[in-house]
């Protein structure tokens, strides 16, 4: 399909838009798995901008890959990561970026007046210590904390006024490797390769024009020089990863993390509703300790299970 | 056809689809009493507000799960001139699009921020790392027998002979492949019971909405896109071109979820197993006997 003048810079400008502020929000969000997503839609925009120049297959591969790829890696980082969520340091006090890209991160009951919270913070368990703090500060007024949090930020930002007091509850808990003082040096820096990398593109004495049309099947061609001219390496790409999905799978090998009982109660299915209950039966003295605390826990979720869809059922 | 006038007529096709869909697999859970899954029931009437709610991705879930169903109904034909763009890499393109519902799905339930939920985000990623794989070999076949990834010269290829014939294990890949893709039983894990049918019970109103025709959507591009792959797509006697392709797509999709209520459903883990240890081998040795029908000639124009 080919594109008028007007609709390619239309569409160009939103790919271009989209990879930029991709870029921009994954740099600056708290939220550790907004980032992720940020990365992605940075990489979608500019397979947006492959298409565009006719590389269809290239970029749909993009697409691909980092659909796929990003999710898998944002569950892992989420694995590892403290606040991924970023709720507690959305409450920070933030430069006009940050804050904008981290804009509806704090849940809701911080903005109102403390309620009882249920459920929710699934990947938030500092959440909670949050809260709780919050109210024992209230109650108390520790003025040394207020303090404390003042000096610390007219240290990092070098902004004088903070009159913006409704975000004082989370200084407590600031993080402090958020304004370490290589960022200034680092940010200008960067700055500087961008205008060096830029400027190179634009004092580039002639670009070339082609007056040749690209093949439209790209895939046949992609397909043939990969067969062709550059099998070795594309062999040998496949060798590795096979090489990768054997160490996977040897490190991972069964019997060395046998499975949790507590997740059996989770799973979908269940033709014998009773098999994780079944051992529970027995006389406690046969049972070792830790396994019936185990099975005290996974009743303990079935109960409050059932509880919730009851409640559920009442609304 | 100008892109004004593609848009509406796809969107009207995805919603006629998803209309179908849904009316088709009400009847059979009705008749066969099974866990609903995707296809549960949504409040239409009252916004759902997450108290701990990611307001930005929370709302991004359903409109990308829609976008990625209504993009994949483009390639999709429903009679020699009729599909809203048959583009020379059509085939991969539906993989990639329909990718985006994993993605949206992943979204809402990370954005909706319940337990539920996001255990709903988890498992819908792992289902994706578990069908992926297995579904591009199942699709491996038909494209190396066509020759060509537009989902038109596909159709057109099999003129003489079916690829269900030539490629029966091709098909029943595709069929297993089809219901994860399309999370319906027996691979529902993201929509089950025990988490409250995940990103549905935390949306209401018009999110609500856009969760039915992108999960709808998705069944129906899937059961449509295994019609062009192995069933002709619009050929066929006597009736015309999309007719036929009505009668195939809902007549596949009717016997992949009869054939998904007869067994018992799978966990995301079970799910991981059977594609690493089964589905993908499987695989393979259907391309290679594609490869060697190929080879003798079977099959191709």
């Amino acid at each position: 399909m080919i594109l008028g003048p007007v609709a390619q810079i239309v569409a160009f400008s939103l790919c271009a838009l989209i990879a930029i502020a991709g870029a921009l929000g994954m740099a600056t969000t708290m939220s550790m798995f907004r980032s992720g997503i940020f990365l992605m839609a940075s990489f979608i925009g500019v397979a947006g901008l492959f298409i565009l120049l006719s590389a269809d297959l290239l970029g749909l591969l993009q697409v691909m890959m980092y659909i796929g790829g990003m999710l898998v890696m944002i569950l892992f980082m989420v694995l590892f990561s403290h606040d991924p969520g970023g709720a507690m340091m959305a409450g920070m006090q933030l430069p006009i970026i940050e804050k904008f890209f981290s804009l509806g991160l704090l849940p809701r009951e911080q903005k109102q007046e403390e309620q009882s919270q249920h459920a929710g913070n699934g990947h938030q368990p500092m959440e909670q210590n949050g809260q709780d703090d919050h109210a024992g500060h209230a109650d108390h007024g520790d003025q040394d904390a207020e303090q404390n949090g003042h000096d610390e930020h007219a240290g990092q930002n070098g902004h004088g006024g903070h009159e913006d007091h409704e975000d004082h509850e989370h200084h407590e808990h600031m993080d402090m490797s958020m304004t370490t003082p290589i960022k200034k040096p680092a940010a200008v820096l960067a700055v500087l390769v961008g205008v060096i990398l830029v400027g190179l593109l634009l004092l580039r004495p002639a670009w070339p024009i082609v007056a040749a049309t690209p093949n439209p099947n790209s895939a046949e061609m992609v397909g043939h020089l990969l067969m062709g001219k550059y099998m070795l390496a594309f062999e040998g790409a496949g060798l590795l990863i096979l090489i990768g999905i054997f160490g996977a799978v040897f490190l991972a090998r069964a019997g060395h993390f046998p499975d949790e009982r507590g997740r059996e109660a989770r799973v979908a299915v269940d033709a014998q509703p009773t098999a994780p209950e079944a051992p529970a039966l027995q006389p406690v003295a046969d049972a070792d300790p830790p396994d019936a605390a185990e099975l005290v826990g996974v009743t303990e979720i079935q109960t409050r299970r059932n509880l919730e869809k009851d409640g559920r059922g009442e609304q | 056809m100008g892109v004004v006038l593609q848009m509406p007529v796809v969107l009207a096709a995805l919603l006629g689809g998803a209309l179908l869909t849904l009316l088709l697999e009400r009847t059979l859970l009705q008749r066969t009493q099974t866990e609903p899954g995707p296809a549960a029931a949504v409040d239409y009437r009252h916004a759902v507000d997450p108290p701990n709610a990611d307001r930005w991705l929370y709302p991004a879930g359903p409109v990308l799960a829609l976008l990625g169903v209504a993009l994949a109904t483009v390639v999709i034909p429903f009679g020699p001139n009729l599909i809203g763009e048959d583009l020379g890499i059509g085939v991969f393109y539906f993989i990639v699009v329909v990718d985006f519902v994993v993605l949206g799905i992943a979204l809402g339930g990370w954005g909706a921020n319940t337990p539920d939920a996001v255990e709903a985000c988890y498992r819908i990623v792992a289902q994706l790392v578990a069908y992926v794989i297995p579904l591009g070999l199942a699709l491996v076949g038909a494209i190396m027998m066509a020759e060509s990834l537009s989902t038109v010269a596909i159709v057109e290829a099999q003129t003489g002979l079916w690829y269900i014939v030539l490629q029966p294990i091709g098909f029943v890949l595709y069929l297993i492949t089809g219901l994860m893709q399309a999370y319906r039983a027996p691979f529902l894990e993201p929509f089950a019971a025990s988490i409250q049918q995940g990103v549905l019970h935390t949306s209401g109103g018009w999110q609500a909405m856009a969760w039915r025709m992108a999960l709808s959507g998705v069944l129906f591009v899937v059961a449509a896109m295994g019609a062009v792959l192995f069933l002709g797509g619009w050929q066929g006697p006597l009736l015309p071109g999309p007719v036929w392709m009505l009668l195939k797509t809902y007549g596949l999709m009717a016997l992949m979820l009869w054939l998904g209520t007869r067994v018992r459903l799978r966990s995301t883990a079970q799910m991981l197993a059977l594609s690493w240890k089964v589905l993908i081998p499987v695989g393979l040795v259907n391309v290679l006997i594609v490869g060697m029908l190929i080879l003798l000639g079977v099959g191709t124009a």
